[in-house]
């Protein structure tokens, strides 16, 4: 039971991680940057008519049959006031110009979710095996390092691309591919953080005091290997839409799928660069660079403020 | 006779997040010549920030506001403590590390040459990725490459004559090293009196060995371009800037002088008592063990004979045995070498083996320096008296713990540092910084129940 | 010698991972059912008695109506002998594709390693030597920045800026389109635009002396080289800063300083030895990034490798050439990682001398 004194020293020291972390000016700039994705996020999940987007889950309303009157011509328009990220154009799938702007802000969201769920997801499973093996050991942990070494012998990419086609190539599918691809990742890094806190002398002392296994695994080795889980965690939120928006600019979805993803909007503007319009790649991709140096920030200064040598 | 070295009202500071750390609060102490001069302390007192301090190995988040270091009349701490000066609570720690760049200049040529340190852990000392020899070599290659350089052409220069000559005047003054450096002055052969003179003061061959080791000296071949760099050398007496700043050139000039500095570093392993120095000299760090690690260390800081050696808790990392022969090894150093030492130890009985003269360190201060026979037997500082009793020794007699903690290097306490812990604290002891006050002929204590005695 | 030992216990080691690979590929094969396998040899043209009589054959080969894992085993003995399968977008074994293909990817990889290495050493080193200086916080912002994009971003801003706007280099391709009839038949196969012997057509013509053609596809190669190397860069430098960092506040650092040792060989000497190993380690991680990196560069620019050869087929449901990229881009970065593993034991003394 923590005292009082704990209690509080606990609370300085969070103070005192508030205060590490937003004396680091880039860090600050991340999470403002990362609170305006979730908050366009959130806004196009509960009050999309807020931001002037309709149909949030697909590019156009499914029974969508004519050309949109806003802009004219079959060309994409450049950047201007009217079309603050100009217009793109789903030609091929006999749409024609829609505003860059909405799509970008539907896409924001699904992509912002999706990084989520895959990491969380994948961390969840990954962990969850990794701390099992790390602990238990022997055969257990033999096997689950092949396994997972069979999984890091691949390139992401090419096993993302094998598995979506043998699953399809829908969203969620691509999602689960992912989440295949990123799960032995956390498998390692849970099971390395479990074998450096099995060494500890405390398990020792615990186990010779008799605690069960299953109570060891949570009193003992979770507190210490769920923080840097948490770190390493946040981080990757901003590393995993590099992967999925590029698998989708690859192709993984059907254009006919008319998916709201930064990465697709980006592979349909790719038809256009004849004419020398950068603008249908360049601004998807530069949203989703925003959001993974946003998080990249935010992550450096979270890791500023749990090691403990950066702290001097 | 002058002394080695001067620290003056030394303050060092360090700027953290969690706040300003007083290290070290105007230590005064004088190293005299010759002499071995123990720091005792608890951990956290200051006695290796005051080590590094000295070699201005302090990282850069750590200001001077106060106090000198003085050493063969200049201060060495002068840069860093003008800054600090200068800028007084607007210290950066990145502007302090262009001042850093400026000192380590400064000090290169007194590093490793005039003034050495010995590190506390011998496991993380030595470059993991360099053989030994070329990190005992270094030292001397860095500061004296001409003395390699010589050896080396001395060694090309000496006939089969020559060296059977030297053999015999060697076997005739019985190794007397006047007669040899005379020698080699006359036949202009210096540089090679240091290398008979090492064949010959070996214990562990036989004479006809020996004999044939020396007359092996002669006649060593060099092809054009090592006759060269060589010869240039020799007579630059340093390694000239066209040699050290063209790449490829620059390599081999490395080359053959580190060739020569491993020969040197295994003399120099050999008389510090490490066997078989020839394969030593091959190895890795992480193939030898702790004490000869150690060794290596300290033959690293003699290299260059050095007019002052610091060393670093050096034995607090190594178990019993090993500690033993390491303090040996220093009290056979200090008869054959014309250095002075600071010996940095948490343990007084180690301090206690080997030093002339004790400093008891608290709080950043130094609070008591007297004779080693004197500290022990006659402690005067309530703190030092303490230390003393809380040595447990084969009388068995209980041992007492100090009370309290060490204060927090944050907050050191007003007046005094050790009142909050000192049963005899009165008034004074809390308001007014003790002054060093003599006490006998050679002691000085700061502590204010001497005052006027 | 204990750097043999080590290298056959990695080779050992390397076994179940490889197995494994297949066991992966052929899971990924036979999920559905066996129409995606089949679809590996059989043309989507072909209809009727044609194709039930080619199903029975292949079935009989396979021993598909067996139990899997003799299906297995017989997959897996086909996989030796180089059968993976027909390339119904190219109308060749997938592996005769494989052949055709590869030698473009590694030079690019290769070449995209090599400069990144040579690049980033000094930068890194540099940059961690004068901490907090202008260059450094250049560095990092520059680094920063990089690292967070993705990679058809940095592609596709070259692709754009130096090719399509300014026409500074060439975008598209292998070669010019203009001089693809002046390729002589004698070493380039028109039908499947591939060049022979090395099939790497920048190298074939040099060494057939054509320099025209040897020039310009030469520059074919710049704009792809440039962007996979920009994409890599980002955290070779990274990592490299860090380690510099952590070798510099190592003891071994300080006595190095305390013996007088110039700054200069303190950096170069010291310091660097000990960056650069773990940043090999950390590289071996990298390299899988870096092909999935080169299969999008390719993409993009048309650079005709393996990795635009399975977009293309992955777009156009050929299954063959899918999952045999899965298999053989498995094997290319298990053995690169053993390559640099083995380069790490030798460079190490620690595990060197044993």
């Amino acid at each position: 039971m923590a005292t009082v004194t704990e209690s509080k020293a606990r609370f300085d020291e969070l103070r005192l991680s508030g205060k590490v972390f937003l004396s680091n000016k880039t860090a600050v700039v991340g999470l403002a940057i990362f609170l305006v994705f979730i908050g366009d996020a959130f806004l196009v999940q509960v009050a999309p008519g807020v931001l002037g987007v309709q149909y949030p889950d697909s590019v156009v309303p499914p029974q969508f049959t004519q050309t949109n009157p806003e802009c004219v011509g079959t060309a994409p328009e450049a950047p201007s006031f009217n079309h603050l990220f100009g217009t793109i154009q789903y030609g091929l799938s006999g749409i024609g110009c829609l505003d860059l702007l909405q799509l970008v802000m539907k896409a924001i969201r699904i992509d912002v979710a999706i990084s989520f769920f895959i990491v969380l997801v994948g961390a969840a499973i990954g962990t969850v095996v990794g701390v099992v093996s790390g602990y238990f050991g022997r055969w257990l942990d033999e096997a689950m390092m092949r396994v997972t070494d069979v999984f890091f012998s691949v390139p992401f990419l090419i096993l993302a691309l094998a598995v979506g086609f043998v699953i399809g190539r829908t969203l969620v599918n691509m999602a689960l591919a992912l989440i295949i691809i990123w799960w032995p990742l956390y498998a390692r890094y849970g099971r390395s953080l479990t074998l450096s806190t099995k060494e500890a002398t405390f398990i020792e002392s615990a186990r010779a005091a008799g605690s069960g296994r299953l109570k060891i695994i949570f009193r003992h080795i979770m507190p210490n290997v769920l923080p840097p889980v948490l770190v390493q965690i946040s981080l990757d939120v901003g590393t995993v839409i590099l992967i999925f928006s590029t698998l989708a600019f690859i192709g993984f979805l059907p254009s006919n799928a008319l998916v709201p993803e930064l990465g697709a909007i980006a592979s349909i503007g790719l038809d256009f660069v004849a004419l020398g319009d950068w603008w249908p790649v360049i601004i998807p991709g530069a949203v989703i660079t925003m959001f993974s140096l946003a998080v990249n920030l935010m992550g450096d200064g979270l890791r500023d403020v749990i090691d403990p040598r950066r702290r001097s | 006779m002058s002394d080695a070295l001067e620290i003056r009202d030394l303050h060092v500071r360090f700027h953290t997040r969690r706040g300003l750390y007083r290290a070290l609060n105007g230590v005064n102490l004088r190293l005299a010549r010759g002499e071995v001069l123990g720091i005792a302390g608890e951990s956290g007192c200051g006695k290796t920030t005051m080590g590094l301090g000295v070699m201005s190995l302090l990282p850069r988040n750590a200001s001077y506001p106060q106090g000198q270091v003085v050493f063969d009349n200049k201060d060495l701490v002068n840069l860093p403590r003008e800054y600090s000066e200068q800028v007084g609570d607007r210290f950066s720690p990145k502007q302090n590390e262009r001042i850093l760049r400026r000192v380590s200049k400064a000090m290169a040529p007194i590093r490793g040459r005039r003034i050495s340190m010995v590190f506390q852990e011998p496991m993380t000392s030595l470059n993991p990725v360099l053989p030994i020899g070329f990190q005992v070599g270094e030292s001397i290659y860095v500061h004296d490459p001409a003395q390699l350089a010589r050896r080396v052409l001395a060694r090309s220069k000496a006939t089969p004559e020559l060296t059977r000559e030297l053999v015999s005047l060697l076997a005739a003054t019985h190794g007397d090293e006047t007669s040899v450096r005379k020698f080699a002055a006359e036949h202009d052969l210096a540089g090679i009196e240091e290398q008979a003179l090492f064949v010959w003061s070996r214990g562990d061959i036989h004479i006809s060995r020996k004999e044939k080791a020396i007359r092996a000296l002669s006649g060593q071949p060099m092809n054009f371009v090592e006759r060269w760099i060589i010869d240039t050398v020799v007579r630059a007496r340093s390694i000239p800037w066209y040699l050290s700043r063209i790449p490829i050139l620059s390599r081999i000039v490395r080359r053959v002088l580190m060739r020569e500095g491993n020969r040197k570093a295994r003399e120099l392993l050999t008389s510090l008592g490490i066997h078989h120095a020839e394969r030593v000299v091959r190895m890795f760090p992480h193939e030898l063990s702790g004490g000869m690690r150690q060794r290596v260390v300290i033959a690293i800081a003699l290299a260059n004979n050095p007019e002052i050696v610091i060393m670093d808790e050096p034995t607090s990392a190594v178990d019993v045995t090993v500690q033993a022969q390491i303090l040996e090894l220093v009290k056979r150093i200090r008869t054959s070498v014309s250095a002075s030492f600071i010996v940095i130890s948490h343990d007084l009985a180690v301090l206690a083996e080997v030093c002339d003269r004790i400093a008891i360190m608290y709080a950043g201060r130094i609070v008591e320096v007297a004779p080693t026979d004197e500290i022990l037997h006659k402690p005067l500082h309530p703190y030092t008296q303490m230390l003393i009793s809380a040595i447990p020794t084969l009388e068995g007699k209980p041992v007492e713990g100090i009370q309290g903690d060490v204060p927090d290097m944050r907050a050191v306490p007003s007046g005094c540092a050790f009142h909050p812990r000192c049963p005899f604290a009165f008034e004074k002891c809390r308001e007014v910084i003790p002054t060093d006050l003599p006490h006998g002929s050679d002691q000085l204590v700061a502590c204010w129940l001497y005052e006027g005695k | 010698m204990k750097l043999w030992v080590y290298v056959i216990r990695r080779l050992v080691l390397l076994l179940p991972t490889i197995i494994g690979l297949t066991f992966l590929v052929f899971a990924l094969e036979h999920l559905g059912g066996n129409t995606l396998f089949l679809a590996q040899y059989i043309n989507p043209h072909l209809t009727g008695t044609a194709r039930e009589k080619l199903v029975e054959e292949l079935t009989a080969k396979f021993h598909l109506n067996d139990p899997v894992y003799i299906q297995y085993f017989y997959w897996l003995a086909a996989v030796f002998q180089g059968d993976l399968g027909t390339s119904t977008t190219l109308g060749q074994p997938v592996a005769t594709g494989f052949v055709w293909f590869m030698p473009n990817t590694i030079m690019l990889t290769l070449v995209a390693s090599v400069l990144t290495w040579i690049i980033s050493i000094p930068i890194g080193v540099y940059s961690a030597a004068r901490r907090d200086s202008i260059l450094d916080q250049g560095v990092r912002v520059a680094t920063f920045t990089l690292y967070s994009m993705p990679v058809f971003l940095i592609g596709f801003a070259l692709f754009i800026a130096l090719g399509t706007a300014w026409h500074a280099l060439p975008d598209q391709g292998n070669i010019d389109p203009v001089l693809l009839p002046t390729i002589p038949d004698a070493w380039f196969d028109h039908t499947n635009a591939v060049s022979y012997p090395t099939h790497i057509l920048p190298l074939d013509a040099f060494l057939h002396g054509d320099w025209t053609i040897a020039w310009n596809s030469f520059l074919h190669v710049i704009l792809p080289a440039v962007a996979l190397t920009l994409a890599l860069l980002a955290g070779i430098i990274r990592i490299l800063r860090a380690s510099m960092l952590e070798v510099l506040e190592q003891d071994y650092v300080r006595l190095a300083r305390a013996k007088g040792v110039p700054e200069r060989m303190v950096q170069n000497f010291h310091a660097k030895k000990n960056a650069l190993l773990p940043t090999v380690t950390s590289y071996g991680y990298l390299v899988s990034g870096l092909f999935g990196g080169a299969v999008v560069i390719e993409d993009i620019f048309a650079f005709k490798g393996i990795g635009w050869w399975t977009t293309d087929a992955f777009l156009n449901g050929d299954v063959g050439v899918v999952m045999g990229s899965t298999l053989v881009f498995g094997l290319i970065l298990v053995v690169t990682t053993l390559i640099l593993d083995i380069l790490y034991a030798f460079l190490d003394p620690r595990i060197r001398y044993e």
